[in-house]
């Protein structure tokens, strides 16, 4: 019941076109992420499935039924605005409560929902407090709270969890992934971070301007990105692409390599001079300079022993190599 | 440093003594007793004494000040509330949709500067036909339109200072525009209409033109009865009564300006700004 | 915007919309009508039609432009007064306002009272047996001039005015004033700039737009000036007090004229939207500018 399907969707704001022929069914129960670079419309197509925008082309339907022409209150949606949106003269209750006594649910309905999103939220001693009382991951999860007890065909997220520090992201969103195993309700997640993308999703849809890259597994993308645009957007530092001579030499236009798939080889192909060393912890970046073909990234395990000014020679396994021509994947 | 600091309370003190000396010497006045205002018109009360303000607030055939201060009341209450209630919906189709921007609002808002006067002659001929002359609900009517101007310009800003995402929100979570209305834009707006309450009952409550063209006896407001106090005496006006009369006309907007003193300062800068 | 969207806006303006028609359209009509008219008390519902028989005969009555002479220099006079004294109480008494925010419940006052009490409160001040003013002028001076005589009631009635509304301008220049980027000030300062260039250069400049909004609203207010010189002097000896709105009133209820207070209101009218547009055209320059 909970699919979700774009049909050539549209959008245009006056004469500038944000989105093109978007197509895309998003499963029952499906974690789906759009990612892409910042102005692509990942939040405008959001917007769109959520009805808070008109389409200019295009159907949207939603769990078998053609919600193009309804109201966003007719959608039976539910989302997490990036500012969390909370009506700020209410209390987390009455915030909680207030779609459920919109729809006119009977009142003991209304507090055992709301108790239940509240225990599985860990929201109980802050119920009858305000939102300006509370902390950024608080309000963050009053926000998903809001949003469960609906009981919604999918939930829609932007960038829910860009508003908190580091730590507290990486809690919440593992906090999201049980969220949504325990649910199994459909999700359309908007982010801009790789890690959550590549995390919470079944499937990531790559968008750039206003148009789909790819879609696919986190995996597959990473491992067979189809196009030059996916291959650099996953991935820090982003997969090294080395044009010319040498590409041709592979039969190709362009070639990418991943930093994790260079190493120090003495009998590689590649020398240059060591630009700049960056230690991790886990794995140490090195930033190689090689004439012709420019700086590349190589990623070696643990604390590897380079230093700017080292002459390094790289090479590679064949296997690992991505060959594109014309910005697409070849073979 | 110290010298300036002592010169500030110095202006300052001049400032607050030579503007607000009418109000002082009035409310000497009225706390003198009848022979002493001409024999010792100074600011030194030889004698002080309440007798004036007991004669006010007695009722008497020269002087019902209960009526004026009722008429005064409900005419501002009228003219304070009604605004708010005209100008909240249409300000929210302004400030989320735009309608009205070309026409509506430059024509309320220019309605500030008009001089009232030229409302006052049509409309003394309008109500006369609708027999609201004299009438608290017709005073009360056009104190309203004074006030549009300035309602209509705070609500809107309050609208536009709501996040539209909580409207979007309150969408997601079902709520029809009337709920939403009601239940996220109102009760966010309650700050706005205090302000513009306390503004439309001063002014309101201040107005006298509209009082004196368009009331006679049964809806005459407190500022116009004060006046007739003065103009009714002839030659000896009794100046004590008249002060006292004065002092309680001017009591409650007095007392509301300087209770919400704050409220005032910088809603006047928005509304003057965006106008 | 899709019908029912429009159908839903026209329901939210209609109580305002619905209220402006009823409340000023309908005398709209009835100032071109009657304007078009003669009319007494007697007949009000029976005008005569004269054409434009009022308006020339106001345009050819010489107290109406003096009255709009009056209006003019005492709306300048004031709004130009005021609001010099009130950028300097404002600028001037700025830190001694931020640590003791009462001084300004007390120094706005005399705005929240009504002009009309105003009025009769300076009468009453300046009366020559009861008033205070008067009295200490004989008492420290031994003379006191007579304020309301021909030559003096001018003067006072634009000190009343001013006096009035000083706290007006005072308090709009205050809040824009506060709202000032501290940062600039203070950048300015650590380049030793001393106070007084800086309110030169840099303060009073930023204060400008709201300088020329008090200025513009006290204008405004001074011009259509009614209730205080009304309870104060009434049309003045010799009528010289009469503003624009007294001429009308007097001539609508102490003559019974209303064809040509009608015809006066409705050129009145015409004058004030010109300014009005002017201004707005003027201000909208300036803030492309
Ligand atoms: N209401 C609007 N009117 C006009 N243009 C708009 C409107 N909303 C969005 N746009 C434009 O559409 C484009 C896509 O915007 P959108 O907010 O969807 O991007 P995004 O992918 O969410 O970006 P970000 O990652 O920065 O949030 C942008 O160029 C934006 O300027
Ligand atoms: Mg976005």
């Amino acid at each position: 019941m909970g699919t979700v399907e774009l049909d050539g969707v549209g959008k245009s704001f006056g004469e500038v076109e944000v989105l093109r022929d978007i197509r895309l069914d998003i499963a029952e129960g499906e974690f789906c992420v759009l990612v892409g670079p910042s102005g692509c419309g990942k939040s405008t197509l959001l917007r769109l499935i959520a009805g808070l925008e008109e389409v200019s082309a295009g159907r949207i339907r939603i769990a078998g039924r053609d919600v193009t022409a309804l109201e966003s209150y007719d959608r039976g949606l539910s989302m997490v605005f990036q500012s969390y949106a909370l009506y700020p003269h209410m209390s987390v209750r009455e915030n909680i409560a207030f779609a459920l006594e919109t729809a006119r649910l009977p009142r003991a309905e209304v507090a055992r929902k709301v108790a239940e999103a509240a225990r599985m939220l860990r929201l109980e001693p802050l119920l009858d407090r305000r939102p300006s009382d509370l902390s950024g991951g608080q309000r963050q999860r009053v926000a998903i709270g809001r949003s469960i007890v609906r009981e919604p065909a999918a939930f829609l997220f932007d960038e829910p969890l860009s508003n908190l520090d580091a730590s507290l992201r990486a809690e919440t969103r593992i906090e999201l992934a049980a969220l949504h195993r325990k649910l199994g309700t459909t999700m359309i997640y908007v982010t801009h971070d790789q890690v959550e993308a590549m995390t919470l999703a079944d499937r990531i849809v790559v968008l750039n301007a206003g148009r789909i890259e790819q879609v696919g597994p986190p995996a597959d993308l990473y491992e067979r990105p189809a196009t030059e645009f996916v291959a650099t957007f996953l991935g820090a530092p982003s997969m090294n692409l080395v044009r010319g001579a040498a590409a041709e030499a592979e039969g190709a236009e362009t070639l990418g390599i991943r930093p994790e798939h260079l190493r120090a080889d003495p009998s590689g192909p590649w020398t240059g001079t060591v630009a700049h060393v960056e230690y991790l912890g886990v794995d140490t970046i090195g930033y190689v300079d090689v004439g012709e073909i420019g700086r590349l990234a190589l990623r070696l395990p643990g604390r590897a022993p380079m230093v700017p000014g080292e002459t390094l020679t790289l090479g590679y396994d064949p296997g690992t190599l991505h060959r594109f021509r014309a910005g697409l994947r070849i073979g | 440093m110290k010298l300036h600091s002592v010169l500030r309370w110095a202006v300052f003190a001049v400032a607050a003594f030579v503007m607000n000396f009418p109000i002082l010497a009035t409310l000497v006045t009225a706390l003198k007793p009848p022979g002493e205002v001409t024999r010792n018109p100074s600011l030194w009360i030889e004698s002080p004494t309440l007798e004036n303000f007991a004669i006010v607030l007695t009722v008497s055939d020269r002087l019902n000040i209960y009526a004026y201060l009722f008429n005064s009341l409900t005419a501002a209450l009228i003219g304070a509330i009604l605004p708010i209630l005209l100008c909240f919906p249409v300000a929210w189709a302004l400030a989320r949709r735009g309608t009205g921007r070309a026409v509506l609002f430059p024509l309320v808002v220019n309605l500030r500067a008009l001089p009232l006067i030229i409302f006052a002659i049509p409309l003394y001929i309008m109500y006369a036909t609708l027999g609201l002359l004299d009438t608290r609900v017709g005073l009360g009517l056009i104190l309203a339109v004074v006030n549009l101007p300035l309602a209509f310009l705070l609500i809107v800003n309050a609208i536009q200072a709501i996040p539209l995402e909580l409207e979007e929100a309150a969408r997601m979570d079902g709520a029809r525009l009337p709920r939403i209305l009601r239940r996220v834009v109102l009760p966010l707006c309650r700050p706005a209409f205090l302000t513009t309450f306390i503004f439309g009952f001063i002014t309101a409550w201040n107005e006298f033109l509209f009082g004196l063209m368009l009331t006679t006896q049964k809806a005459v407001p407190v500022t116009v009865g004060a006046s007739f106090f003065f103009a009714t005496s002839g030659g000896g006006v009794q100046w004590g009564v008249a002060a006292a009369v004065m002092i309680v006309a001017a009591l409650p907007p007095l007392v509301l300006g300087v209770v919400m003193y704050r409220r005032i300062g910088g809603s006047m800068l928005g509304g003057a700004v965006k106008g | 915007m899709p019908r029912h969207t429009r159908r839903e806006t026209a329901v939210l303006a209609a109580p305002l919309v619905l209220f402006l028609l009823a409340i000023l359209g309908f005398p709209v009509i009835l100032s071109v009508v009657y304007g078009l008219s003669e009319t007494t008390f007697q007949t009000l519902r029976s005008p005569s039609f004269t054409g434009l028989d009022n308006f020339s005969r106001v345009i050819a009555d010489d107290r109406f432009w003096q009255a709009a002479w009056f209006s003019l220099r005492f709306g300048v006079i004031t709004a130009v007064l005021q609001c010099a004294l009130g950028l300097f109480l404002a600028v001037y008494l700025a830190p001694l306002i931020a640590r003791h925010g009462w001084t300004v419940a007390v120094l706005i006052m005399p705005m929240v009272v009504a002009p009309a009490m105003m009025g009769l409160m300076y009468r009453l001040s300046l009366h020559e047996f009861a008033g205070p003013i008067p009295h200490y002028m004989w008492q420290w001076f031994g003379w006191s001039p007579a304020f309301l005589n021909a030559r003096n009631v001018f003067a006072t009635v634009v000190v009343a005015e001013t006096l009035q509304w000083t706290p007006f301008a005072f308090l709009l220049l205050l809040a824009a004033y506060q709202t000032l980027p501290r940062d600039v000030a203070e950048a300015a300062r650590v380049d030793g700039t001393r106070p007084w260039r800086l309110f030169w250069k840099i303060e009073l400049p930023l204060l400008m737009p709201t300088l020329w909004i008090a200025l513009f609203i006290r204008f405004i207010d001074g011009f259509r000036v009614f209730d205080n010189i009304y309870t104060l002097v009434g049309s003045g000896p010799g009528g010289i007090t009469t503003s624009m709105s007294i001429y009308i009133y007097e001539a609508f209820l102490r003559q019974g004229d209303i064809g040509r207070a009608l015809a006066a209101a409705i050129l009145l009218f015409g004058a004030a939207f010109t300014l009005l547009s002017l201004a707005q055209r003027l201000g909208r320059r300036r803030r492309a500018a």
